[in-house]
């Protein structure tokens, strides 16, 4: 067999160099120990779209010039884009390439299959040699949720706020027209914001949304103190956890009053015209008409809140813009993983070590970490009253830059903008309040057994999902127990029982590292 | 054997006999054939004509009313965004071509030889070598053997070959030609071999010439594949490379929030107006353009083409 394979590859090779001739060069060979007498290019992949404007190359050459001088080597960006990412960034591990830094998540990147396959290498023994400032600055809980199977395999983002706390954002000029003085708390004070509306502003929709994007997930936040898992079940989550404190019990929000309930308050605000009659069809982007004063309510997470409160701003002088969390009805509020983001080695990386010197500068050198971040001062930014604006001349096609760096941001280095809103840190502190750490970091789910049911299942909570959300499907107790039924028929029972299978492992398994 | 001799001997062109009385049953067939056909042609064109209304239609106008043929309030905007940057989509444009060219005449040639001789009674492993090449159509190695097989073995990543050779041999189109080949008689090749043909000869001069209907069918297929390829590109062609084929442009182009932002910003139009409906639909009639153009000339052969091997086969 081995000997057919090789057969057909050197027939196909010769016919390849028959035509090949333009092919790229090979790439230099790697240095030998942790010297760094020999000048390395160190490979990094990030996701997104490669900028075309040319800055992006300006800003890496003032990072190289420093790399160059630090450890004589430079950092090479290895753009994985949008187009099919998913595919191209998983072959991109499986094939062997010898990448070096790797950006990885655990809860969007497959990062623990990637790692049971072998992508990445361990880093234990490497870390405190050749990044030992990060090894000090993480500490070893931190360190320990990187671990898989006993190994480190990857750095995780540890020092970043961002919250994507979900929640409705609502005009606080309005609301207190309407008589809602305190910030608003449950979702009947929402009905009540909504309707001032209907009675009093003939020319604004009061929720003008898309039924694309489902609140149900926000409604069982704000009304459980169930935990979403890390599985998708397409248009609406279908299996959560039963609470922190049982966090390993798997529960259906939908198979519970829970889902009764949001049902009939959605046909209740449907019927009372809180939002389009054609809602299920309806294409109008609900941020602008927001911001264009014709939309009195939009929805998404904290740091979305955050710039376009200082757009609000601008837009309709006075709206005060609010939001309203919907963990503030429960307080049930589960941090981000930190391993969100995260940098791994590719396990056939050339040099590793020089690989972890060059992160250990991205994340501790201020000057090249701002440079990576934001670009350069002068050209993309400017700095007043200590916050980054736009400079006088800046031209969004000729001086915009990013780098789609999410591997290791740090607080200690962001310099806020002007964009972000100054009181923001009142959210984070509420937040802080309740946070509970996020338990399923090291969930590795395994989806091969049940991954048609799931598919089946998806299929159906976007084909009837959109329609109970937004009150369209008639009766709510007769469209909700054909829903129920149809997601039996989609092998409901199967996957339920297959991830409390799972989860119960999970559970042995964290609770032998407690004990240790 | 034509077609056209096998008319003239049924009496295409016998003078016609005095009109026949037509019984009422052959009139109404042939009505509700017209009006059936002609239903089945328009439901194939509305498709199109939507897409073409709506993408020179104004994105205001699409949210009131909806999706047109005839554009409520006409705009070029959609076309504006998508040819922001002419240097680029030309670029695509001509790699496209390049690619979908050398493609097509390649893997013509190479589909007809390797149809042509699978088929040859004097060759002796035929079979074996047909089942091996049948067998891949079965049983495929997987994404991950092929992206390894391309990136690592072959060395191919961001070179255009990569997109290129993958489409010169396919299985399902020289198995189309291997039975259109085989109605021509082998008594043709064994003649020329007696006259002193060369094997090489025989194809060039003898066989091709021959199987034009079947070369312009497959060639269309062979073409349309290359032209709509964006797969591969999109695996092998990674963005360090400065053209990349149209329809991975224009797949990155709607999928890609940053270009389109920047586009707008560009045009000095604040995020909201970005036309991203016509815009899709724009898009789609610049991929589809010039290829609908390869039809009318091949159109002609296809019918035959497609068929005349699988009924005498």
């Amino acid at each position: 067999m081995s000997r057919f394979r090789k057969l057909t590859i050197s027939v196909l090779i010769a016919v390849m160099v028959i035509s090949l001739a333009a092919c790229g060069g090979k790439k230099e060979s790697s240095s030998a120990g942790g010297d760094t007498s020999q000048f390395v290019t160190i490979s990094f992949v990030v996701l997104g779209d490669k900028p075309k404007n040319g800055q992006f190359e300006k800003v890496m050459e003032k990072v190289n010039a420093i790399m160059k001088e630090k450890i004589n080597a430079e950092l090479q960006w290895k753009w994985v884009e949008w187009a099919d990412w998913q595919t191209k960034y998983n072959l991109l591990l499986a094939s062997g390439e010898p990448v070096d830094l790797v950006t990885i998540g655990t809860d969007w990147l497959d990062t623990w299959s990637n790692a049971q396959r072998g992508a990445f290498l361990p880093l234990d023994d490497l870390l405190p040699k050749y990044a030992p400032q990060t090894w000090k600055e993480i500490p070893q809980e931190d360190w320990a949720q990187s671990k898989y199977n006993g190994k480190i395999v990857l750095i995780p983002e540890n020092d970043y706020t961002q919250w994507i706390n979900h929640g409705f954002f609502y005009r606080g000029d309005w609301a207190k027209q309407a008589g809602i003085t305190e910030p608003i708390k449950d979702w009947n004070t929402i009905g009540k914001y909504l309707q001032w509306i209907k009675d009093n502003k003939p020319d604004v929709i009061p929720y003008d949304v898309q039924a694309s994007t489902s609140n149900f997930g926000g409604w069982v936040q704000s009304y459980t103190p169930h935990l979403e898992l890390p599985i998708s079940t397409g248009y609406m989550p279908i299996f959560n956890t039963e609470s922190y404190d049982d966090r390993y019990k798997v529960v259906s929000p939908v198979f519970e009053d829970t889902f009764l309930d949001f049902a009939k308050m959605m046909k209740d605000w449907a019927d009372k015209g809180y939002w389009r009659e054609d809602v299920l069809n309806n294409k109008n982007d609900a941020r602008n008409a927001l911001r264009a004063g014709q939309n009195g309510m939009d929805s998404h997470h904290t740091q979305t809140f955050s710039g376009l409160r200082v757009q609000m701003d601008k837009d309709q002088p006075g709206s005060e813009l609010m939001m309203y969390p919907f963990s503030r009805t429960s307080n049930n509020l589960l941090e981000m993983p930190i391993t969100h983001g995260g940098v791994s080695l590719g396990a056939h990386s050339k040099n590793p070590e020089r690989a972890l010197m060059a992160y250990d500068l991205i994340r501790n050198n201020k000057e090249i970490y701002q440079l990576i971040n934001y670009g350069m001062e002068g050209v993309q930014y400017d700095i007043k009253d200590g916050k980054r604006v736009l400079p006088a001349n800046y031209n969004e096609t000729n001086d915009s830059f990013y780098s789609d760096f999410w591997a290791g941001r740090m607080d200690k280095f962001e310099i806020p903008s002007d964009t972000t809103w100054d009181k923001i840190d009142t959210m984070y502190k509420e937040y802080d309040k309740i946070k509970k750490p996020y338990p399923y970091g090291q969930f590795v789910f395994d989806k091969t057994a049940i991954e048609s049911e799931l598919t089946a299942i998806s299929q159906v909570t976007g084909e009837m999902g959109p329609a109970i959300s937004y009150g369209k499907a008639g009766d709510p107790t007769q469209a909700v127990q054909e829903y129920r039924d149809k997601l039996k028929l989609a092998g409901y029972d199967k996957v339920m029982a297959e991830l409390q299978r799972q989860l119960d492992a999970y559970k042995a398994q964290m609770d032998s590292t407690a004990n240790k | 054997m034509d077609i056209r001799n096998e008319r003239d001997l049924i009496g295409g062109n016998t003078p016609r006999p005095a009109r026949i009385r037509t019984d009422y049953t052959e009139i109404i067939m042939s009505w509700f054939g017209y009006i059936f056909i002609g239903l089945f042609a328009i439901s194939c064109l509305l498709p199109f004509l939507l897409i073409l209304g709506t993408s020179f239609t104004s994105e205001e106008a699409v949210k009131k009313f909806g999706f047109n043929i005839w554009p409520h309030e006409f705009s070029t905007f959609a076309y504006q965004i998508v040819f922001e940057n002419p240097k680029l989509i030309i670029g695509s444009y001509l790699v496209t071509m390049g690619i979908t060219i050398v493609g097509t005449v390649v893997g013509l040639f190479i589909v007809a030889m390797t149809g042509y001789a699978l088929q040859r009674p004097d060759f002796t492993y035929r079979n074996k070598i047909s089942f091996f090449i049948y067998f891949t159509t079965l049983f495929s190695g997987g994404l991950v053997p092929f992206y390894l097989l391309i990136t690592q073995y072959l060395d191919l990543k961001d070179s255009y070959l990569a997109v290129l050779l993958p489409g010169l041999l396919t299985p399902f189109l020289i198995i189309m030609m291997k039975s259109f080949v085989r109605s021509i008689p082998h008594a043709i090749t064994e003649s020329a071999k007696i006259d002193g043909a060369g094997d090489f000869t025989i194809f060039l001069r003898l066989i091709l010439p021959m199987t034009t209907p079947a070369l312009a069918t497959i060639g269309l297929f062979i073409a349309l594949g290359y032209w709509n390829e964006w797969y591969n590109a999109m695996l092998f062609l990674s963005p360090d490379m400065d053209y990349r084929p149209l329809q991975l442009f224009l797949y990155n182009v709607v999928t890609s929030a940053d270009f389109i932002r920047n586009s707008a910003a560009s045009s000095n139009v604040a995020m909201s107006d970005v036309p991203l409906e016509t815009m899709k639909m724009a898009t789609a009639v610049v991929a589809t353009g010039p290829v609908i153009l390869f039809y009318p000339f091949v159109q002609r052969y296809f019918i035959k083409g497609i068929t005349v091997g699988a009924v005498k086969g």
